[in-house]
């Protein structure tokens, strides 16, 4: 093969993947349909986790007139917010029960959308942002669970990054050392402090905003140049328009949604789930509270943590991200009733570590104190 | 006697007046029951004017009935103050924009020619009531304010009592002057609706909104312009938009009365008294400290060769004394057998929690997940969580005149040597020259 | 289960902060109500009264080293009480026992709630404090209670936000519903007069 005939195989690829062709206002208005079949439902868990991560913009800048990201002033701040500004719990609940909600429709979106085998040719791309947009929120989470620096807060965030410094016992000679450095680097000192917190602020507030807008814009215009997948194996031949109908559809199940979130937020706080709420602010020397465990949506991979070699986890989850990240071409041949019994098995894995993981922990570690 | 005339008597035969005349207008004169229209004399204005008014007095009449007809529901809700603002501040709006309806359409009676020929005296009475009326209810408004509150237990009362044919004044009696004045005012107005062109009220199109779609059929064989069909589709299509923007915009009137009160508070800022106000700078004030104290730790380790742990003689072999390492990480000051200190990490190896300080049968233990420490060789016991040993710290030892007596590294290679009986008065220090090395 | 408690007991009696205060009730509460507590449901400082950190005795002044000791003194019910190590419910307990019934209570923590009484609730969330200290959450904290009980007394506080923010849902999707319908319409008509 030539170079100039490489370049034209890429080329090809490439516009098959962004045909730019379709850029017309009666393809991606008048002429978009949705597909109707018995998996239609698991169209609407994208829009609705893109419904949440607004909520999560609108809330958190909110947010934003009043915390404060130092060391001294964080927890004052986010007791201020939540005892004493009007309405300052209202967002701060919204906040943390929409993150969760972002993260559930995450999930099932990724899981609706492997199921459907959405990601075939020419949605390879999509695909691949979509895992970006879980890591990504994943970050949110991760760094957003610090920034009230409560001692839980903090030493849940010991706990999640000593997990990259343990990697280093597993590499060998100078290899080791580079995990600790890599830990260094993004708590920004030698333990968890000032530097840490401006960092996940930073990241939180701007870097991960920005990132989520980059690759949300690119995986929105994708589906919007694309249209839906076909989903099952041999399409109904019944659709429906994308605008007007689908989108409707999609905005009621937002009002609904949003009911629900809004009287969860207002009645439900959701630190009442917790044992130590709000707490005290981090002390570096003080003893660490009993009962220690990441939000419920770190428990998948938790107490797997808790439960197996450590060097184990770390490896499934390495090659968990690769492979997700290579779904596309991993499974270009599968059909979908191999995929669906895939999802399904992900999908009681996921339930039963979120919700019985504590069950399966004693269970296995029981015996011992 | 004019009290009783003008609350009890006026009212009986206006609205006598109103009921009989209307329904002998309906019956001998049923096509002069409408507002007859004077679009095609003068549109502009009155497209605007008329907007507005009825615009503004349809809220306007829907906040006036409702506390009448559920007085109880009313009373419920005007408990809440957020709904309180918010109809009170819908009220006054509403009220300035039918104002500005009515001004609007007296003037274009007034002044375009064409309008006044079929302008009748009755018509040019009824805008000026129309427009005191309004006037005296925005004076009620800023006056009597919470109108929306106190209604509910006095005109409420009296219209019912008007409406049962028990008629009671008492309780409108110490109502500022405004308010009766307004009570009259209407009375006055319903005196004369039949006779004007506002009788129209009693024909308001509202049932279009819910009636079956209508068929509309043409008799004419003439070609159409638009097929029949297509007539009553683009019928239904303007009815549902005319819905679907009622629903939106009554959505967003709902969201705003729920949800935007607390938001307004929101930015507001922090409502809190003077004691928590105090415990919240007091607060604020003792992170500083702290945050201030390990500043000064921090600057400490980079700065000095030596950092005072404690007293030889303060140490125990039971309960550990915390200190920081050179790393701003907890650790652990004991005497061991021979009565030297041993020093010890005490962030757990496991997940980097804290240990406790008290030795237990020679261990120490980290509450996070139960893993037990050996103190004197830092091993983690069998089977615990932690699989790496807590390291050691070295120590030096000085006397008060601070010369060096006597030292230990990291792994417990010693060097100098100390007489027991002295050790009481050395202090326990950690060196940079072991954090170095290590 | 069993095993957790001797666990708690083990850790209450060996960290030396919550060895000093009456970790009876603390190992009570948490096997009643199945959650994890800490000694700040009735002390200033969670770690206990134990120590040099704020709230604890080592960094009182001599100002509230005489508050304290009044307090420690006051042993019939109904005497004003400002411990600077115990926070507000931890007083309130004094005030309404007096230290010396307190004390008593030791021996049968179970019977400490009743005591109390259903009547007070410091953070007004609606849950009474003995009430809340069965169910092993803070009395002293508006946002923290049994999850349920607190959503259900919510509810009922605030029914005029969420009875506006429903009818407001209601009404949009009625809207959204006949807009959908209009569309719908518009592209039929538009289809036939194609």
């Amino acid at each position: 093969m030539s170079t100039s005939d490489r370049i034209q195989h890429a080329g090809a690829w490439l516009r098959e993947r962004f045909p730019l062709e379709k850029l017309t206002f009666e393809s991606l208005f008048q002429k978009k349909e949705v597909p109707v079949h018995h998996m239609s439902w698991g169209y609407y868990f994208g829009g609705l986790a893109l419904f949440f991560f607004s909520i999560q913009l609108v809330t958190g800048l909110l947010l934003l007139f009043y915390y404060q990201p130092t060391v001294a002033d964080a927890h004052a701040s986010v007791e201020l917010i939540t005892l004493h500004v009007g309405g300052g719990a209202l967002i701060r609940n919204l906040h943390t029960w929409s993150s969760s909600a972002m993260i559930f429709c995450v999930f099932a979106h990724l899981i609706t959308a492997f199921a459907m085998k959405a990601f075939e040719k020419p949605r390879e791309i999509t695909w691949v942002s979509g895992v970006l947009l879980l890591l990504v929120t994943f970050g949110f989470g991760f760094t957003g669970y610090l920034l009230p620096w409560h001692q839980i807060a903090v030493n849940a965030t010991k706990v999640g990054l000593q997990s990259i410094e343990e990697a280093g016992a597993y590499l060998p000679g100078a290899l080791a050392g580079i995990p600790r450095q890599l830990k260094e680097l993004i708590q920004g000192e030698a333990a968890v402090g000032q530097a840490t917190l401006s960092r996940f602020y930073a990241l939180h507030v701007v870097l991960l905003p920005l990132a989520i807008f980059a690759i949300l814009g690119q995986h929105l215009f994708m589906v919007q140049i694309h249209g839906m997948s076909q989903g099952v194996e041999k399409p109904t031949g019944k659709s429906e328009k994308f605008f007007p109908i689908f989108a409707l559809k999609d905005f009621s199940i937002w009002g609904m949604i949003f009911f629900v979130l809004f009287v969860v937020a207002l009645c439900l706080p959701f630190e009442a789930f917790f044992s130590y709420p709000l707490f005290e602010p981090f002390d570096p020397q003080g003893s660490t509270p009993d009962g220690i465990k990441p939000e419920w949506y770190f428990f998948f991979v938790y107490y797997p943590l808790e439960l197996l070699p450590f060097w184990l986890v770390m490896l499934l989850s390495t090659l968990a991200v690769g492979a997700l990240l290579a779904v596309p071409w991993i499974f270009q041949g599968a059909s979908r009733k191999t995929l669906r019994n895939m999802a399904f098995a992900a999908t009681v894995y996921l339930v039963a570590m979120t919700v019985f993981g504590q069950q399966i922990y004693e269970f296995f570690k029981g015996a011992q104190p | 006697m004019l009290e009783q005339f003008l609350f009890i008597g006026l009212p009986y035969i206006a609205f006598a007046i109103m009921v009989v005349v209307s329904i002998y207008r309906y019956r001998v004169q049923r096509f002069t029951y409408t507002a007859l229209g004077s679009q095609f004399l003068e549109g502009n204005q009155l497209r605007w004017g008329s907007l507005a008014w009825h615009a503004g007095i349809l809220v306007i009449l829907i906040g006036h009935l409702i506390p009448v007809i559920a007085p109880g529901l009313w009373k419920a809700l005007a408990s809440v103050p957020a709904f309180l603002i918010t109809v009170e501040l819908m009220g006054i709006i509403a009220a300035f924009l039918s104002l500005t309806g009515l001004v609007v359409l007296f003037c274009r009676r007034v002044a375009s020619a064409r309008v006044s020929a079929v302008t009748s005296t009755a018509d040019l009475l009824l805008l000026l009531l129309l427009i005191a009326q309004v006037l005296v209810g925005i004076s009620v408004a800023s006056g009597a304010r919470w109108g929306a509150a106190w209604s509910a237990s006095t005109t409420t009362p009296y219209l019912w009592s008007l409406a049962t044919l028990h008629p009671q004044t008492e309780y409108i009696t110490g109502l500022p002057p405004t308010v009766r004045l307004h009570l009259v005012l209407a009375w006055c107005i319903f005196l004369i609706v039949p006779f004007t062109r506002l009788v129209h009220v009693f024909s308001v199109p509202v049932a279009y909104l819910w009636r079956p779609p209508q068929k509309v059929v043409w008799t004419t064989r003439l070609p159409q312009p638009m097929g029949a069909h297509t007539m009553q589709l683009a019928q239904d299509t303007r009815r549902y938009f005319l819905r679907g923007a009622l629903g939106t915009a009554g959505a967003a009137f709902l969201l705003s009365v729920g949800a935007l009160d607390r938001l307004g508070r929101f930015f507001r800022g922090p409502a809190m008294d003077q004691a928590h106000q105090a415990e919240l700078l007091q607060k604020k004030l003792q992170r500083l400290e702290l945050a201030a104290a390990e500043r000064a730790l921090e600057i400490e380790r980079i700065e000095k060769q030596y950092i005072f742990v404690a007293q030889l003689s303060e140490l125990s072999d039971k309960d550990g004394k915390y200190f920081t390492d050179y790393h701003m990480r907890p650790a652990l000051a004991f005497k061991d057998a021979s009565g030297l200190p041993l020093l010890i990490s005490a962030k757990c190896t496991h997940l980097g929690c804290t240990v406790a300080s008290t030795m237990v049968g020679g261990r120490i233990l980290c509450p996070c997940h139960v893993s037990w420490f050996d103190v004197k060789t830092g091993k983690p016991a069998p089977g615990a969580p932690a699989k790496v040993p807590l390291p050691h710290i070295g120590w030096v030892l000085m006397d008060a005149q601070g010369n060096l007596v006597a030292s230990q590294g990291a792994t417990g290679e010693r060097a100098g040597e100390i007489d027991m009986a002295q050790a009481g008065n050395l202090g326990v220090y950690i060196a940079k020259q072991f954090e170095e090395t290590a | 289960m069993t095993l957790r408690i001797v666990l708690l007991i083990a850790v209450c009696l060996l960290t030396p902060g919550v060895s000093l205060a009456y970790p009876e009730f603390q190992v009570f509460i948490e096997a009643q109500s199945g959650r994890n507590v800490n000694c700040a449901m009735c002390h200033a400082h969670p770690d206990g009264p134990e120590g040099l950190k704020p709230g604890q005795i080592g960094s009182l002044d001599p100002q509230q080293l005489e508050a304290l000791s009044t307090a420690r003194a006051a042993f019939e019910p109904g005497q004003e009480v400002h411990s600077p190590i115990l926070n507000a419910f931890g007083n309130h307990i004094i005030h309404k026992l007096g230290k010396q019934q307190f004390l008593l209570h030791r021996q049968e923590p179970q019977k400490l709630a009743p005591a109390l009484g259903l009547e007070d609730d410091l953070d007004k969330d609606g849950i009474p404090n003995a009430q809340e200290l069965l169910d092993g959450t803070l009395p002293t904290d508006p946002n923290h209670g049994d999850p349920w009980k607190l959503f259900y007394i919510n509810l009922k506080r605030r029914w005029f936000h969420i009875l506006m923010v429903g009818l407001a849902t209601v009404s949009g999707l009625w809207g959204l519903n006949n807009l959908l319908h209009g569309f719908e319409r518009m592209s039929a008509s538009k289809t036939r007069t194609e």
